[in-house]
């Protein structure tokens, strides 16, 4: 329970200073689909924008 | 995932992200009893430029470097609130002692050091606030010459953020006894969550704002700042899908840092920097120097844009052809709200000296239309913070976290979303619909904006830049950079200098001359 208190807080108490760069995980292919669903998000939004907003370059 | 017995309202009175709700709404509740006609909040401190000498005819006496918001925005209480002057320090420190204590001695935090701490840390905060307002770090280049000055270094009011920064961060690495004795309020999570709720605020008296504005400078602002609202918004969804990935590819793929190291940096260097790499780190569950580093590192590059942008986007590119596209990219490449805000209004002061120059006189802009689209697609960044990190702890504990074989209660979802992002949105909601409800910025309704203006001002600037004061005096204040270094904090320094400069930046001017281009000031030469 205390640790997961602890977890994403700045609070000064709980600071500590651990290698948080190393021991990078394997890339997973969950990974693949959060990276690749949040392009095609932009770009959806991208095109609907363009023809929506009235001062995009397409207006 | 240990299976955890609790409650959906666990902690609502013992966890620091409640008590930024709690604290964050009870003086926005305050502030919206200005539309009762009593005004609670006006005694918020807030400092002005000031100059030891002032000269003849100019401004910055020494003796207003603090004022009471209220003595400038109050409709009922004006003259009391002009009465308090530097006392508003007071005021302010003994009402928001009160109100944190509270929250303190629920937390179970050791409240006698807590008060000392907190008096320390509030009233250094105050003295470096006032330092940050000498006319020499906050003074704009057109403004020089009212405090009898013929160099400044423009900082505007990030001056302040900056020394506050220094400061703790002196205290934390040198004073480290002293640091560990404050640390018990030195609470920057706390700080920050609390300046969100203030934020939102700020997000939906807006419009409030706007509604002034288009009054005075007609039809043709009200639509310029209706086109703000919507290109910012789109501009910056698109943006702000493409940064995420982006930067967690690159801290994963080429840099080969851990996934949620790099979440929290994809936040924070995508999003708006402190706020959001605190939220990301409590969503995916990341180690807290984690957040910290990110943090240290998103004002520090701050600091850095601040002093680079404005000139780049005056000088070299857009110029004066597509101040809207500067103002908005500026909005979407600079990581705090404060830094942004400053750059986006030295930003603005440059391109109306430029266009005046240019023109002979022939052509003006009004003030705070570039800060404005500098600060429209800034807000709308702040409002991905609660959504994406509430998309964030939805992959996390259902996908990756998740063991086989291992359950996940729907109730840990709750339990990870970032709570203060509930204040932030009723604090919004509650102000847009004021705004709506009466008359959008109609005649009939403007006694009651007015009103509502009266107190959201002091909650949306005295408060919220407060809070940000002590989350940047409070940071400095737990960050030891010996432990950092131990943490191999170089490495992520390079991380954010590749991913700002290389990807951020120019994909953020990209959008907004996609979105902005060709995008007109209304001229008031004449």
């Amino acid at each position: 329970m205390a640790a997961e208190k602890s977890q994403g807080a700045l609070t000064g108490g709980q600071y500590e200073a651990e290698d948080v760069l190393a021991d990078a995980e394997p890339w997973d292919p969950i990974e693949t689909k959060l990276v690749v669903w949040s392009f095609v998000i932009a770009v959806v939004v991208l095109i609907i924008g363009l023809f929506i907003v009235p001062t995009s370059i397409l207006n | 995932m240990t299976s955890v017995n609790r409650k959906w309202y666990s902690g609502m009175l013992t966890q620091e992200d409640w008590w930024a709700v709690w604290l964050g709404l009870f003086f926005f509740g305050l502030g919206l009893l200005s539309i009762a006609g009593v005004d609670l909040v006006g005694w918020a401190v807030y400092p002005k430029k000031w100059v030891f000498n002032v000269p003849e005819g100019g401004t910055g006496s020494i003796s207003h470097a603090f004022y009471a918001l209220g003595s400038k925005y109050s409709l009922t209480a004006k003259a009391f609130y002009k009465g308090l002057g530097w006392w508003s320090i007071i005021w302010t420190y003994v009402i928001f002692t009160i109100a944190t204590c509270i929250g303190a001695y629920c937390m179970k935090w050791d409240l006698k050091r807590y008060f000392v701490g907190w008096t320390i840390i509030y009233f250094l905060t105050i003295a470096t606030w006032f330092v940050g307002h000498h006319a020499f770090f906050a003074a704009n280049k057109t403004n020089w010459h009212k405090y009898g000055l013929n160099f400044a270094l423009s900082l505007g009011g990030g001056a302040s953020f900056i020394l506050a920064l220094i400061i703790g961060l002196i205290i934390g690495n040198f004073f480290k006894g002293f640091a560990s004795y404050l640390s018990e309020a030195a609470k920057p999570e706390w700080f920050i969550k609390t300046a969100i709720v203030f934020l939102g605020v700020k997000v939906g008296y807006l419009p409030i704002k706007a509604a002034a504005t288009s009054a005075k400078l007609g039809h043709q602002m009200a639509d310029l700042t209706g086109h703000l609202f919507l290109a910012g918004a789109v501009a910056t969804i698109v943006a702000y899908m493409i940064f995420w990935p982006g930067v967690y590819l690159i801290a994963r793929r080429i840099f080969k840092l851990p996934r949620k190291t790099a979440a929290v940096l994809g936040s924070g260097i995508s999003i708006c920097g402190v706020s959001a790499a605190v939220a990301t780190g409590g969503a995916v569950r990341a180690k807290p120097v984690v957040s910290i580093m990110v943090s240290a590192l998103v004002v520090v590059w701050a600091v850095i844009e601040l002093v680079v942008l404005p000139g780049f986007f005056t000088h070299v590119w857009p110029g004066t052809s597509d101040p809207l596209v500067a103002g908005s990219a500026m909005g979407m490449a600079v990581k705090t709200d404060g830094a942004d805000a400053a750059a986006g209004d030295l930003l603005d002061e440059f391109l109306r000296n430029k266009i005046e120059v240019e023109t002979n006189g022939r052509v003006k802009w009004p003030e705070g239309v570039i800060t404005t689209s500098a600060v429209m697609t800034k807000v709308w960044i702040d409002m991905f913070i609660g959504l994406w990190a509430f998309v964030l702890a939805m992959v996390w504990v259902y996908k990756i976290d998740r063991r086989p074989g291992e359950t996940v209660m729907a109730s840990e979802v709750w339990h990870r979303f970032p709570k203060f992002v509930l204040g932030y949105f009723t604090a919004w909601f509650i102000y847009l619909a004021i705004f709506f409800l009466n008359g959008a910025g109609a005649p009939e309704g403007m006694h009651v904006l007015k009103a509502a203006k009266a107190g959201a001002v002091p909650v949306e600037k005295g408060f919220r830049k407060l809070f940000f004061m002590l989350t940047f005096m409070s940071l400095g204040i737990i960050t030891d950079f010996s432990k950092l270094a131990e943490a191999k904090f170089g490495r992520m320094v390079w991380v954010y200098f590749v991913a700002l400069f290389l990807f951020i930046i120019p994909v953020a001017v990209i959008i907004a001359y996609l979105f902005h281009h060709g995008m007109t000031i209304p001229n008031i030469a004449g």
